[in-house]
């Protein structure tokens, strides 16, 4: 094998894969769940999970979530191409990767409840670390948060959130 | 025939500048007038170093009130506009700078309110006349910004824009940071030192990164923003404790101007790791541009005082230049 592709094949195989959720919408037929993981297979992901969701059936479509693992961006590409080529729209694609962020709140008003504006986000609290006593409350949170836009919208939420009770948010830049 | 400049505002910039004039140090030029807040002084041969030395205003020919009449008989050709910063209008400079750009005279200016809060009528009045409006004295002191990008980026992109660029701030919340000062004791300390003005709003607050960012968004990025785009939360409700968890965590403090990707502008203390190119200290400024190819790129400096001469006297030369009234020695 020519050393070109040989460094072409080592850098390929140090890159990331890539875990993703992609969402179709798949008529209502036998077969066509099948054709769609054909395309994921044929692109080299690996399938994690599939929710089938039957009962929200609307206008003929079942919307299907599948967690894939692909082996690089290109092939997740590559099997999006495949999915919209046998007929099935691809209309989601979102990271499964987490992040963790440090935030830090200040302000007056109960640790629980800002606890529970965050998980109501859907976030997860992986550390926390509280300064203060009183009304006055300054803690440290640190949050697993979806990568890529997901995650930025969520970031952006928590901002409006604790700017609605009255604190300030700090958060990584 | 060398360009007949006004320095407009003699304060510790307009004192440096017109010293700087005085003694030659930018050829073609020739300081004819200063101007302090009671009036001016002009001298069409040319004022002396030695003229500089004393309170202009006991020089024999000073005139008390607005030197703009300057402007309006055209006696100057290059105005150097270095009032102080007035919010909310930008006045008197604003006034000053568009009557001089209006008459097709050339404006250097550290004045940040008029170019935040009238950048796209400023600018358009200096093409319309061909006068220069040159400003990079305005943001982040002797860190070449605005003429970076002009002179040295015109085949990239700026994404982006983040940054420190206010150096009381920095050094507010480094003084929390390092030796676990209260905001009031190192805001307190900051004024005994003559870093924080005796009326620090503008910068706890954040309006002086507002501008600053402002400037940045728009001339950097050629976006068409105004102050009231800008989302503000000052620095004065950061507490000891605050910072101190963040230490714990590897963090620090800042107050950063950015412009996202999607052209939002905010300035708001936010966490900056230790080893993030812009997390400098005491009272340095850092920006980092996010370009389309070249990646990013970060300058750090002082973002105030006497490094701000330098950017002033770098505008200067390019009128001089572009003027192509360069007398024969060059800049090094």
């Amino acid at each position: 094998m020519p050393m070109k592709d040989i460094c072409r094949d080592l850098t390929a195989s140090a890159m990331p894969p890539v875990r993703v959720r992609l969402t179709c919408a798949l008529v209502d037929r036998p077969g066509t769940l099948l054709r769609t993981l054909e395309q994921i297979a044929l692109a080299g992901g690996n399938i994690i999970s599939i929710v089938h969701s039957r009962e929200s059936i609307t206008s003929g479509y079942v919307p299907v979530s599948i967690n894939v693992e692909f082996p690089d961006a290109q092939s997740l590409e590559r099997a999006r191409r495949g999915i919209e080529s046998v007929g099935v729209p691809v209309i989601g694609a979102e990271s499964l990767e987490k992040s963790l962020r440090t935030v830090i709140v200040l302000g007056s008003g109960e640790l629980g409840d800002l606890i529970r504006a965050v998980e109501g986000l859907g976030l997860k609290i992986v550390d926390a670390s509280v300064r203060g006593g009183g009304s006055e409350l300054t803690a440290r949170l640190t949050l697993e948060v979806p990568e890529g836009a997901a995650g930025h919208d969520l970031m952006r939420r928590l901002e409006e959130v604790a700017a609605d009770r009255g604190y300030l948010l700090l958060s990584e830049v | 025939m060398s360009l007949r400049a006004l320095v407009n505002g003699y304060g510790f910039l307009g004192r440096r500048v017109a010293r700087a004039l005085a003694s030659g140090k930018v050829p073609g030029v020739k300081l004819v007038a200063v101007a302090r807040s009671t009036g001016y002084i002009h001298r069409p041969g040319g004022l002396t170093l030695e003229e500089l030395e004393g309170d202009i205003a006991s020089l024999e020919g000073f005139v008390e009130g607005s030197p703009i009449s300057l402007l309006e008989d055209g006696k100057v050709d290059l105005l150097i506009e270095l009032t102080p910063t007035n919010l909310p209008t930008g006045e008197p400079a604003l006034t000053h700078i568009k009557t001089a750009l209006s008459r097709g005279i050339d404006v250097v200016t550290a004045n940040k309110a008029p170019i935040a809060l009238a950048y796209r009528e400023l600018t358009e009045l200096s093409r319309s006349t061909g006068a220069l409006l040159l400003f990079e004295g305005t943001v982040g002191g002797g860190i070449p910004l605005v003429s970076l990008r002009r002179f040295c980026l015109r085949g990239d992109e700026v994404l982006s824009i983040r940054g420190i660029l206010n150096g009381t701030t920095n050094y507010i919340l480094s003084r929390m940071h390092f030796e676990g000062l209260t905001f009031e004791l190192a805001l307190r300390e900051a004024q005994n030192l003559g870093i924080a003005e005796r009326d620090p709003t503008l910068d706890i607050e954040g309006y002086d990164t507002a501008l600053k960012l402002l400037i940045l968004a728009n001339s950097v990025m050629g976006l068409n923003r105004r102050l009231e785009d800008v989302r503000i939360t000052g620095i004065s409700r950061v507490t000891a404790d605050a910072v101190s968890l963040a230490k714990e965590a590897g963090l620090a403090v800042k107050l950063i101007g950015s412009v996202s990707p999607d052209g939002h502008l905010t300035v708001a203390p936010r966490l900056v790791k230790l080893n993030d190119p812009i997390c400098v200290h005491g009272t340095l400024n850092a920006v980092t541009f996010r370009l389309r190819t070249a990646g990013d790129l970060t300058l750090i400096g002082e973002g105030a005082g006497e490094p701000t001469v330098t950017s002033i006297l770098n505008d200067v030369w390019e009128v001089v230049t572009v003027r192509g009234r360069l007398t024969g020695a060059r800049g090094t």
